[in-house]
């Protein structure tokens, strides 16, 4: 008997260990597959998915947009919420079993997939004239090496936000002036501070850097942290940094949201957060604002795609290509525009009168005119570590500029050369 | 006659089925062991071997001892310097540790004191906290130049505000104390218990002898706690070495470094392995850090044996 029982125990713990083993993802993916299967089946339509790692509200509105304009055709777009995106794709991006038949991230990460192989380019799809309607900006944004593989959707960049109850008079219109302001109403001791920043990320010192014609990595994959003007930057956004608090992204919201501090530079991820604090908002394009060498400031953007993967494009050759149709419609943007608070990628969507009239919205267009898309090489992806402890090292520690560049454009150097 | 070959068979699978025995009752055991820490030891041990990486992602073959080569020449300054760290920080927390929760433990078993299973369960507060919360919690709520509770202190005192994490020598002693308040709750509690276990008879033929205080410790408490200390001591002191979070989530978080460039070797180990995208290296380096890890803990065991 007590035999008995230990075989029955031995065995359900052997089962229960090889079923924890299955993969979550798989399983999901199977469901969902199924389900696919069983809703084609019914309607004799044809399912098409696209994972994600956004905001699901803002997808959602585009899902909805789109399968209603696709409600003829039978054809549905799941849109699946997958955090860690890259890795998912790392895995399952040729997998035409388990995988997504498209996806929809940031630009930034373009350039690792396609050399992953795993995407092919949209104009395998579709024709030019799907995305000709796309700001530059963006359509350059999804360009590697010379082939269209992302149909840019919505965009995000830095904006200038302040608090109409705090700010005194006029924002000014040149960084000269903006630290002039800075310095008057900057109490560090007290705790109120003028303008905040993430100032020792890089993308929040990108509006400096592009702005002095320096580069954070340039098209050919070489490092530009010891280039001459990438340091005068650096240099320039130091004294800014010093009267702009710890510039941790938690500190400087907190700062902003509490009132202490009366201006900050940040994305619309903010919006929420600002809104719900209460704050007289204010927003001016970064745009707006002239360096000393005359140029305007120049923020990197993000911009939010669809790319297809490669077995995606020849086995659902017609039904993908439909839904990109779909997604470039000007009323997938205005869509988002109101509903979401993004920018969309499509120029006609500015049309709209409602879409005009949003403040935040027009700055982001405005934006977009001097913005400069993050680079979308793979090699991008290690930069951001380098880059991010030289500005830690001058703006944190009072590390010398000179040398510090020439630390972390090794390292840089060196991580670039361990991708191969 | 007969019986004998027959008794001797009899004996020999007896003494099969017993050498069989434990290996079955605990296959399911070694297989789970096999699956979770044998198969990725061995697989990455494969990866390294190849040149998998974001250029040759599904057509990668293996290339030999390539990416060993590289990953030794990476491993030189910056992994001493990171060992240095390391047994630093280890060193330091120990001693610190062991000397402090001994005291503790001391004055929370002193006779006739009031409140003491409450003082025991608030000291529990921090080891029952979710690390990553606890190390989040003070990043802000201590640390942080705006809004943490030693800058308030020092800003309320007249002082300037000083920010703790971006230099290496203060953002060390600030991990080391945070390491100290989440870790001191279990060897107290060790400490705790095993100070319940000595006889107090030999207190009270010390005291006749005329010992005070610190001879009564010296020459009875520490001798009568020590074996039972030392398995605690040992465990923690491999979770010390080992520490990740608590450097990499003050000072070295994606988007929120601090300044600070202190490393460990596991901080190293992941700053080298983990951010190129190449798989092959990135083993390599792996399996020469786990190589250094391995030596080190033979190494620190048998000291700690001796030393039992």
């Amino acid at each position: 008997m007590r035999r008995k029982i230990a075989m029955i125990l031995c065995a359900t713990m052997v089962t229960t260990l090889f079923a924890g083993c299955g993969s979550g993802t798989e399983n999901t993916v199977a469901t969902s597959t199924e389900e696919g299967k069983e809703e084609t089946s019914a309607n004799e339509g044809e399912v098409v998915s696209i994972w994600h790692d956004g905001d699901e509200a803002i997808m959602k509105v585009i899902e909805d947009q789109v399968n209603e304009e696709l409600s003829d055709d039978n054809i549905t777009v799941k849109f699946e919420k997958k955090s860690g995106l890259t890795d998912q794709i790392k895995l399952y991006g040729n997998d035409a079993e388990s995988g997504p038949d498209m996806y929809m991230y940031a630009h930034d990460s373009l350039g690792t997939f396609v050399e992953m192989g795993v995407l092919s380019p949209i104009t395998d799809v579709v024709d030019e004239s799907v995305y000709a309607d796309m700001l530059p900006m963006t359509q350059e944004a999804g360009n590697y090496k010379g082939e269209q593989y992302l149909l840019p959707v919505y965009f995000e960049t830095l904006l200038f936000m302040y608090n109409k109850d705090l700010w005194e008079g006029e924002v000014p219109s040149t960084t000269e002036d903006l630290y002039a302001y800075m310095q008057e109403h900057t109490d560090a001791d007290a705790g109120t501070y003028a303008v905040v920043n993430q100032h020792s990320t890089a993308y929040n010192v990108s509006p400096f850097i592009n702005g002095f014609g320096g580069y954070i990595i340039d098209e050919d994959a070489n490092p530009g942290l010891t280039d001459e003007k990438t340091k005068e930057a650096i240099e320039y956004n130091k004294k800014f940094a010093e009267l702009q608090a710890d510039g941790d992204y938690n500190t400087v919201t907190t700062l902003f949201n509490e009132g202490k501090a009366a201006a900050i530079v940040g994305g619309p991820w903010l919006i929420s957060g600002i809104k719900d604090a209460g704050i007289n908002l204010g927003i001016k394009s970064l745009s707006d604002f002239t360096l000393p060498n005359g140029n305007s400031l120049a923020p990197y953007s993000g911009i939010q795609g669809v790319g297809v993967m490669k077995h995606a494009a020849e086995e659902k050759k017609d039904a993908v290509a439909k839904v990109l149709t779909a997604i470039s419609d000007p009323e997938v943007g205005i869509a988002l525009a109101k509903e979401a608070s993004c920018a969309p990628a499509n120029q006609k969507a500015y049309e709209d009168e409602a879409v005009k009239s949003d403040e935040m919205i027009a700055a982001m267009e405005r934006t977009a005119e001097t913005a400069e898309p993050m680079p979308n090489i793979p090699e991008m992806s290690v930069m951001w570590g380098p880059a991010e402890s030289l500005l830690a090292a001058v703006n944190k520690s009072g590390d010398d500029l000179d040398a510090a560049a020439e630390q972390y454009q090794k390292e840089a150097e060196a991580a670039i050369t361990d991708m191969q | 006659m007969l019986c004998a070959p027959l008794f001797r068979d009899g004996v020999n699978s007896m003494k099969n089925r017993q050498k069989i025995r434990p290996w079955t009752y605990s296959l399911p055991a070694l297989i789970l062991i096999g699956i979770i820490v044998v198969f990725p030891i061995l697989y990455t041990g494969y990866i390294s071997l190849t040149n998998m990486n974001l250029y040759h992602w599904d057509d990668y073959h293996i290339i030999g001892l390539e990416n060993f080569a590289r990953a030794l020449t990476k491993v030189d300054s910056g992994f001493l310097g990171a060992l240095a760290t390391t047994i630093l920080w280890t060193v330091l927390n120990m001693v610190i540790q062991v000397v402090l929760a001994f005291f503790i433990a001391l004055g929370l078993n002193v006779k006739g004191l009031k409140l003491s299973r409450f003082y025991k369960t608030l000291l529990m507060f921090p080891w029952a906290m979710p690390a990553y919360i606890s190390i989040l919690l003070w990043r802000v709520g201590m640390y942080n130049t705006e809004f943490g509770f030693l800058n308030k202190v020092l800003a309320a005192l007249g002082f300037e505000k000083m920010n703790f994490l971006s230099e290496n020598v203060p953002a060390f002693i600030s991990c080391m104390v945070l390491n100290l308040w989440m870790a001191l709750p279990f060897m107290i509690m060790m400490m705790d218990s095993a100070l319940q276990s000595v006889d107090k008879s030999y207190y009270e033929s010390a005291k006749l002898d005329g010992a005070g205080f610190w001879k009564q410790t010296w020459y009875i408490t520490v001798p009568a706690i020590r074996p039972i200390l030392i398995p605690s001591v040992i465990m923690t002191t491999f979770t010390t070495f080992k520490q990740f979070d608590i450097v990499y989530l003050l000072t070295m978080q994606k988007g929120s470094l601090s300044g600070a460039t202190l490393q460990t070797i596991i901080t190293y180990a992941h700053q080298n392995a983990f951010v190129s995208n190449n798989y092959g290296l990135s083993s390599a380096v792996s399996i020469v850090i786990f190589g250094f890890i391995i030596l080190f803990s033979l190494f620190t065991n048998r000291g700690v044996k001796e030393e039992a």
